[in-house]
């Protein structure tokens, strides 16, 4: 029953659903790896960037503008919550930032059922991207194929300035030994910092590209933050390779997953990773060492 | 070699610690039955003048029960379990099931209640202690959200051919309520006290496990794994039976559970609850046994209050973060330090919020 | 910080501490006594709760997903209290609240405070099915509240519950799917896909649909069940289009039926096929996400705002002025209750349950969804059910009424009461 063009299809979905998780994920994997912080607030940071999106261009009728404005709005959030709630607590059990997250995702959900309500919005997509292209084979959403470049492209981007940029170099010694870092004198609370903020503006920037394609409302953080999570984890905490081969693979088990068990596409990734788990007890490419 | 002995020699244990034990010694004995009374001269009043108080007290007493199960493993053994729903919702169905067709008789249902808990907890436990800290947590997570949608989409009913085993989403609803030997726990009182007999010798019997040298070595893995094993332990097999009867626990606080609110509900398996119990257990104190009861309880009863205000969960949370930041360890914690040096715990507020402002600038 | 640069701190820091220990303890008397004013509160209407007032207790969600329904179910039944005065045949109406979010048993809770505690008259909501049939045992039991059952449409509750306390100011899952396959029938295809979300509203829906469509003699090409839930449809739409169907019947809501409406559209199915479903995959609250990817989809509800009647266009107003929006079915259903609880009370000529549930059996309501009778076989409503299909207004889309069945009443699954 299955067709090549079926197939085709599903795989490019797959790779695009994948290629927009690794936005959420990549932040997640980063902070934990630099910070041991379990983020629970992170996706609803990808909500309110969804939400600030909606805001702009529903006030302006500009979504580009929405696309470069909303990031740097997410990401003094994330600055914020960084300094006055995260700062106060480094050094002490890790665990304790699960209730911190935990509180701050509620508070942030709650403000912004206060703010907007709790009715369905969505970003309207700009006229340059509506309509289908045809790629041969099959014809894709515009609107899809702009999701997959431009997130593409920002996990290149991403991967060059981890693996070249004097900061990404900073960063994984940071991560490695936060003390040696110090000692050489430099400022290991501006590098979490800057840590943090740049998987606030992704994840601030993902709610804005699929705020498009899907419905925001305010329990859409709450809805994709433990997919997020079992990603991070499929791939081993802290490692950016890991975020994106995880991401990229939960992607596909989406993508391929209605074709055989349409009810239990929700439990796949969690079969996945239980198998992975088991196999590798730290995950794909991740430290032995646990928390 | 007893496992004190290990423990003295090899885990540094400072004074404070030694005193934060010394909590569920003697005072803490006390203590715990003065709560018990207590809460045994409550139902007479409540009875008196509104009798529903009770109906909160006892959700408080499951819950606090069930945090209890969690603080076992997790503060005592120091596995963090993010899937402690599967053995509350195991306890929840399988009370449901055997109440709606089996029997009601208490002395039956509540051990099945137990032993559903056990077994669950014990075939996760088996598959996921190789795996350590936030991956424990993980493997916990995927096997409960299996569960979860096993329950969900009545993938039993399905299995065995018959028309309904879980209900799915609908859940199971008109649960009947407990018996003993035609006595029947099905006003708020006796469900009050059903609840409170089963708690409190839960309460006792945890503490005693705790204070055994079984709990002895728990401690000791949590403090550090390798010299327990080292010493000849084997360390995969404690960990396996402390979640194991942890699980026996988080089962009977769901067979509490399920005839009380008369319904069982995959909502009980889903990994919201399991989460909510972790802060239940960090808002009180883990590792402290008596802390993460008093969170339990704390947090049943700001739900309740808060729940006819709007907009609850921000203030929810604003408690959340701000016990995180300012008393860390806990209400257990707080309280430990207000007893040990009352004057210096009030004093300490100014010191500590210098702390958060240096912090904040650092 | 002020403080401690005063000079004398430095020798009568003790004092000064001794002071702080005193405002604490006249903090907390302070607290003490507000808590003892607060429990003679509670005695107080403890003790006029069956009597000199109508009590109403809303069972709703307000916070988390649903919590726009809550809203506009409590927000449409105080609509119809306010005309009133805020009494109902000379008494005054009291209302109690608490928030179930999505969690049944804190929905039988809630159920069992307000029946046993608040000893209210009238029970409001809720919004989900599963709290709904975890309420109906209690309600049975305690025997002392009329519910009005203002959302959910389990019909489980009239086939397995049938009880005489539960009225529906709703719907039945019955009325919101199967009516339509006539319609798609004799105007759309004779062969359609259904799709919906895989929980038991979904899958009810699914069923009666398919039920009555074969009966007028279609087919049922397909069917592909999503997961409730679901934030990208694309796989599942691949099934929809491989089905090769000319028409679907979905049921989905709230996010879902945004996600799936605006992907379904994406894909450039709606060239392929037409979209028809019950009236939640289109209703008012979905419409403006959903905007054009909308266009020419055909639903069915039983209330559609923009109906054109005079009981209809005063209703919208006069929510319109109280809440600066158009009212959505939820608020309609909210102000029905308030119209049936007024019905009650009056013609019961008091609040004994077993009168007011006399005294409402059978009862005709002049809703602004159009005039609507309880079946006194199910206490089920039966009433009129629009199809609507979506066409473009000024600056975005709205439902359009094409035709309305009359007086629709559905099977009564040997409930007689």
């Amino acid at each position: 029953m299955v067709t090549t063009t079926a197939l085709a299809k599903a795989t490019l979905l797959g790779v695009e659903m994948g290629m927009t998780l690794i936005l959420i994920t990549v932040g997640l994997t980063l902070i934990f790896g630099m910070m041991d912080v379990i983020n629970f607030a992170h996706g609803s940071l990808y909500m309110l960037g969804a939400y600030f999106g909606f805001a702009l261009t529903a006030q302006s009728g500009n979504f580009w503008l929405a696309l470069l404005v909303v990031p740097l709005a997410v990401a003094v959030v994330g600055a914020l919550i960084e300094i006055f709630a995260l700062r106060p607590l480094y050094g002490r059990n890790p665990l304790y930032h699960i209730l911190l997250t935990f509180g701050l995702a509620i508070i942030i959900q709650g403000l912004v059922t206060d703010i907007w309500g709790g009715q369905v919005r969505n970003i309207s997509t700009p006229d340059a991207l509506s309509g289908a292209i045809d790629l041969g084979l099959i014809s894709y959403p515009t609107y899809r194929v702009f999701l997959l470049v431009v997130s593409t492209l920002i996990v290149v981007a991403l991967w060059l300035a981890i693996t070249r940029s004097n900061f990404g170099v900073l960063m994984r010694a940071s991560a490695h030994d936060s003390e040696m870092v110090d000692a050489l004198g430099v400022d290991v609370a501006k590098v979490f910092t800057a840590v943090f903020v740049l998987g606030s503006a992704l994840a601030g920037l993902a709610g804005v590209l699929l705020g498009t394609a899907r419905a925001v409302d305010p329990s859409m953080g709450a809805a994709v933050i433990i997919q997020a999570f079992a990603i991070v984890v499929i791939g081993g905490l802290g490692s950016f390779r890991g975020a994106v081969v995880g991401a990229l693979v939960v992607g596909l088990l989406n993508a391929y997953g209605p074709m055989v068990a349409p009810s239990l596409t929700d439990t796949l990734i969690f079969v996945l990773m239980a198998v992975v788990l088991l196999l590798k007890p730290s995950g794909l490419f991740g430290q032995p060492e646990g928390v | 070699m007893a496992i004190e002995d290990v423990l003295d020699r090899y885990s540094a244990r400072t004074e404070t610690e030694a005193e934060d034990a010394a909590i569920i010694g003697r005072t803490g004995r006390l203590a715990l039955v003065g709560v018990g009374l207590a809460l045994v001269a409550f139902a007479p009043v409540a009875q008196a003048i509104q009798p529903f108080w009770m109906n909160l007290l006892t959700l408080a007493l499951i819950f606090a029960l069930f945090a209890l199960s969690l603080d076992f493993v997790f503060g005592y053994a120091g596995l963090l379990s993010f899937g402690h729903a599967a053995m509350f919702g195991a306890g929840g169905y399988a009370v449901a099931l055997l109440l709606e067709n089996v029997t009601r008789n208490a002395l039956v249902v509540l051990p099945m209640a137990i032993i559903a808990g056990v077994v669950v907890a014990a075939l996760i436990g088996w598959l996921s202690v190789r795996a350590k800290g936030i991956y424990f947590a993980m493997l916990t997570l995927a096997f409960a959200q299996m569960i979860y949608t096993l329950a969900f989409n009545d993938i039993p009913a399905t299995a065995l051919g018959v028309d309904q085993v879980t209900a799915g989403d609908n859940g199971l609803v008109g649960i009947p309520s407990y018996e003993v030997a035609g006595f029947a726990f099905d006003s708020l009182v006796t469900y009050y006290f059903l609840a409170l007999t089963i708690v409190a010798l839960s309460v006792a019997l945890v503490l005693r496990l705790a204070n055994s040298p079984f709990g002895r070595v728990l401690e000791g893995i949590r403090e550090n794994e390798d010299r327990i094993a080292f010493v000849g332990y084997n360390v995969r097999h404690y960990k396996i039976v402390a979640f194991a009867i942890s699980g026996g626990f988080a089962g009977l606080a769901g067979g509490l559970f399920v005839p009380f609110q008369s319904t069982a509900h995959p909502e009980m398996l889903h990994w919201t609850v399991s989460g909510e119990l972790i802060v239940m257990t960090l808002l009180g104190g883990m590792g402290t046994l008596w802390g993460p009861m008093v969170g339990a309880v704390f947090v049943v009863f700001l739900e309740d209050a808060l729940s006819s205000v709007g907009n609850w969960e921000v203030v929810l949370g604003l408690i959340y973060v701000l016990v995180v930041i300012f008393a860390p360890t806990g209400i257990a914690g707080a309280v430990t330090s207000l007893k040990r040096n009352p004057r210096e715990a009030v004093s300490n507020v100014p010191a500590a919020l210098r702390g958060y402002v240096e912090n904040v600038r650092k | 910080m002020v403080r401690e640069a005063i000079p004398s701190e430095g020798a009568s820091g003790g004092q000064n501490s001794q002071r702080n220990y005193h405002y604490r303890r006249r903090f907390l008397a302070g607290v003490g006594a507000a808590g003892s004013l607060a429990l003679a509160g509670c005695t107080d209407s403890l003790g006029a709760g069956g009597s000199s007032a109508v009590k109403v207790g809303f069972v709703l969600p307000f916070s988390g997903t649903y919590s726009l329904l809550g809203e506009s179910i409590e927000n449409g039944f105080k609509l119809h209290v306010d005309d009133l005065g805020g009494e109902i045949d000379g008494t005054e109406v009291e209302y109690v609240k608490k928030d179930t979010g999505a969690d049944t048993s804190t929905g039988v809770s809630i159920t069992k405070e307000f029946i046993q505690k608040e000893q209210v008259d009238f029970l409001v909501g809720p919004v989900s099915s599963a709290v709904a049939a975890a309420m109906l045992p209690e309600v049975e039991k305690q025997a002392s509240a009329l519910w009005l059952n203002a959302n959910s449409g389990n019909f489980k509750l009239v086939a397995e519950g049938c009880s005489k306390y539960h009225f529906r100011t709703a719907f039945n899952s019955w009325q919101t799917s199967a009516p339509l396959a006539r319609f798609v029938m004799d105007n759309v295809a004779d062969n359609v896909c259904v799709s919906y979300a895989d929980y038991a509203f979904g899958q009810q829906s699914k069923t009666f649909f398919s039920e009555e469509f074969e009966k007028a003699g279609g087919t049922v090409v397909d069917e592909v069940a999503a997961p409730l839930g679901t934030s990208d449809y694309s796989s599942f739409l691949q099934e929809i289009e491989n089905s090769g169907a000319d028409a679907v019947y979905s049921f989905f809501a709230g996010g879902d039926a945004v996600n799936y409406v605006k992907q379904f559209s994406e894909f450039g199915l709606n060239d392929k096929m037409t979209q028809t479903g019950s009236g939640f995959l289109l209703s008012a609250d979905t419409l403006p996400a959903q905007g054009e990817a909308a266009l020419g989809m055909y639903s069915l509800l039983h209330y559609t705002p923009t109906k054109q009647s005079e009981r209809n266009q005063a209703f919208v107003e006069a929510y319109r002025g109280a809440h600066d929006t158009a009212p959505n079915v939820y608020a309609c259903q909210g102000y029905d209750a308030a119209l049936a609880a007024e019905k009650a009370v009056t013609e019961a000529g008091g609040t004994d349950v077993e009168q007011l549930v006399d005294a409402l059996s059978g009862a005709k309501i002049d809703s602004p969804r159009g005039n609507f009778r309880f079946n006194p076989k199910t206490n089920d409503p039966i009433h009129d059910l629009d199809v609507r299909k979506v066409v473009s207004a000024d600056g975005g889309v709205t439902n359009e009424i094409v035709e309305t069945l009359e007086s629709v009443e559905g099977p009564t699954w040997n409930c007689s009461l």
